[in-house]
């Protein structure tokens, strides 16, 4: 008798989870079927068509404007300098937070200071960065001024120039999100044991060395985390390109992000196209993700 | 005997000096970084209080020649949306810190604690959504806030940003690490599952709160692109699109662009000086950020 009403009981208080859980999530669940699930079959339904967010008859296209983007000139140029941003962006980024971390990682005074100090660049809006860096990249800027210091003046306009306006803006990004960055590896090296280094400076191993037989292999997880998060980010970097040079000069820092918004909100009826164009980086971004995910979170015998 | 006692001082000197040769060594990096990442944010302060000419004098000067704190009035007056753009960025930012706290740690409660069909599925999805590019879904979410009505009103932030599935992963992490027993004796009090989320488990989410609070303080505070695409007019900008805005007229106002710059980031520097723990735990814990 007391088991069937504890039973009865322990029935009555599952269901009632269950009807709390669902009413809970909700929130969650308006917001996956509209902004998300909704949004991006609209989207592929936008691809389909040659959309114009004015026009009143937006004719079927099928599948037209994703077979015509490998002979669109401006998605060719864009892509090729997204693809050329993100490589080296996520390469420094995630080098120069590894080497960031290590030297973090270390009982020694004043660590809590150097890690604060380090970590600002990160809290900064990509507004206020790209204020900072017009001046740091100005004929006279900071930059300039540095590199005078080694002997005759330079006065180059960085972002004025073909040849150094993405550069200069993958200096800008590597700049900001290392640091981040930084904090996710310091975190990753926190869990590794130090009986570990121990043991192999006894073996007499030097710093280098347990550097690359211990450091990078425990923290290829993390690695490949923070690969996928900055080629994640880098694929669509928009804000500093919309803020700094809006693409130019001559295209030499159209990204395909700022291609699409120019397609949305600048070209009327190439809305579709810009739909299109989004898949297209979307599927780009996963590949790129899952290939990094072969190769550096593979699975490490000892 | 005698051999070993006069060969081990030798070796522990050697060790002793190789490791002080290495903490030199790593101070001098410490330094190196320091300045390299610090020293725009310096000069952009100092640069504040210059003139316009001799921001970008050649050569260039470390201090201001003269202090010009009135630039700090002068860029009010030369933009005269600014006061009402750095307004309208802390409520929109005040109004959806409060929505996502709320939001996301009620649905991370129940993916972490509440059985309900589906669960495990829909948590799948939605950390499978993060790697969705948002350009993708850019153009229907605003063709939907078009129809809503909510162009160049503050809405058509509120609706997109109310929750977000960063925040529901960082809260959902927190309640998994938190011990049951609290809930299970609240329960059988006949407290309700809403009063048991914000009665019991709430309080005890303090320290994930905050660090969802001020991550969440920030991405708003500094938001600029769902500005750029939502809002219109001078009056409904934040300060980020109006200080883009500001400078892509008032080209070479140096002296103004950096006065509104530091503005710009003064709230999120206060709060990382005050909350910096807050700050490294929730990045430390998703690696998201």
């Amino acid at each position: 008798m007391a088991v069937a009403v504890a039973g009865r009981r322990r029935g009555g208080v599952r269901a009632s989870e269950a009807r709390a859980g669902v009413v809970f999530v909700l929130p969650y669940l308006v917001f996956f079927l509209v902004m998300q699930a909704g949004a991006l079959l609209l989207a592929f339904w936008f691809s389909l068509h040659r959309y114009d967010l004015l026009a009143l008859e937006n004719p079927f296209r099928g599948l037209a404007n994703y077979t015509r983007l490998p002979e669109n000139e401006d998605f060719k140029i864009a892509l090729s300098n997204t693809a050329y941003y993100a490589v080296v962006v996520t390469i420094l980024q995630t080098a120069f937070a590894l080497v960031m971390a290590v030297l973090l990682d270390a009982r020694i005074r004043g660590r809590g200071f150097f890690r604060s100090t380090w970590y600002t660049p990160s809290i900064a809006s990509t507004v206020v960065i790209s204020m900072i860096f017009l001046w740091i990249y100005h004929p006279t800027g900071l930059l300039n001024s540095v590199l005078s210091l080694l002997g005759t003046p330079v006065q180059h306009n960085w972002l004025q120039d073909t040849r150094t306006a993405l550069p200069a803006l993958m200096g800008l990004n590597v700049w900001t999100t290392a640091p981040t960055f930084m904090i996710v590896f310091l975190a990753g090296l926190q869990d590794i044991p130090r009986s570990i280094y121990e043991a192999a400076e006894v073996d007499g191993a030097g710093p280098m060395r347990r550097f690359f037989s211990i450091t990078i292999p425990l923290l290829r997880p993390i690695i490949f985390l923070v690969v996928a998060l900055g080629i994640i980010g880098t694929f669509q970097v928009f804000d500093q390109i919309s803020i700094m040079t809006q693409g130019g000069p001559l295209k030499s820092t159209l990204t395909v992000a700022y291609l699409i918004y120019q397609n949305v909100f600048r070209d009327e009826g190439q809305v579709g196209v810009a739909c299109a164009m989004a898949f297209a980086l979307g599927v780009i971004i996963y590949i790129l993700t899952m290939l990094s995910r072969r190769y550096l979170d593979a699975k490490i015998d000892y | 005997m005698a051999q070993a006692t006069l060969v081990r001082p030798a070796a522990s000197d050697t060790t002793e000096r190789v490791e002080r040769l290495q903490t030199t060594f790593r101070y001098i990096m410490y330094v190196v970084v320091t300045v390299f990442l610090f020293t725009p944010f310096l000069m952009t302060v100092l640069s504040s209080f210059k003139t316009s000419a001799e921001v970008i004098a050649y050569p260039p000067t470390i201090l201001p020649s003269e202090w010009h704190p009135e630039n700090y009035v002068q860029v009010f007056i030369a933009n005269p949306n600014f006061f009402r753009q750095v307004f309208n960025g802390l409520v929109v930012t005040l109004l959806l810190v409060g929505l996502n706290l709320f939001f996301c740690s009620l649905v991370a409660y129940a993916f972490a604690r509440l059985e309900f069909p589906g669960r495990n599925v829909l948590f799948a999805i939605m950390l499978g959504t993060m790697v969705i590019p948002s350009w993708v879904t850019l153009v229907p979410k605003y063709v939907l806030i078009q129809n809503l009505g909510l162009i160049n009103t503050f809405g058509a932030l509120l609706v997109q940003s109310y929750i977000t599935p960063f925040g529901i992963f960082l809260m959902a992490q927190f309640f998994r690490s938190v011990p049951r027993e609290l809930e299970e004796a609240a329960i059988v009090d006949g407290l309700g599952w809403f009063g048991v989320f914000w009665k019991i488990v709430l309080p005890v989410a303090r320290p994930a709160l905050l660090a969802l609070g001020i991550l969440a303080f920030k991405d708003h505070w500094n938001s600029y692109f769902d500005w750029l695409i939502y809002m219109q007019t001078p009056e409904m900008f934040n300060i980020q699109l109006g200080l883009a805005a500001f400078r892509g007229v008032y080209q070479n106002q140096w002296d103004l662009i950096m006065a509104g710059s530091v503005i710009a980031i003064l709230p999120i520097l206060i709060l990382y000086v005050l909350g910096q723990r807050y700050f490294v735990r929730g990045v430390a814990t998703t690696g998201l950020k």
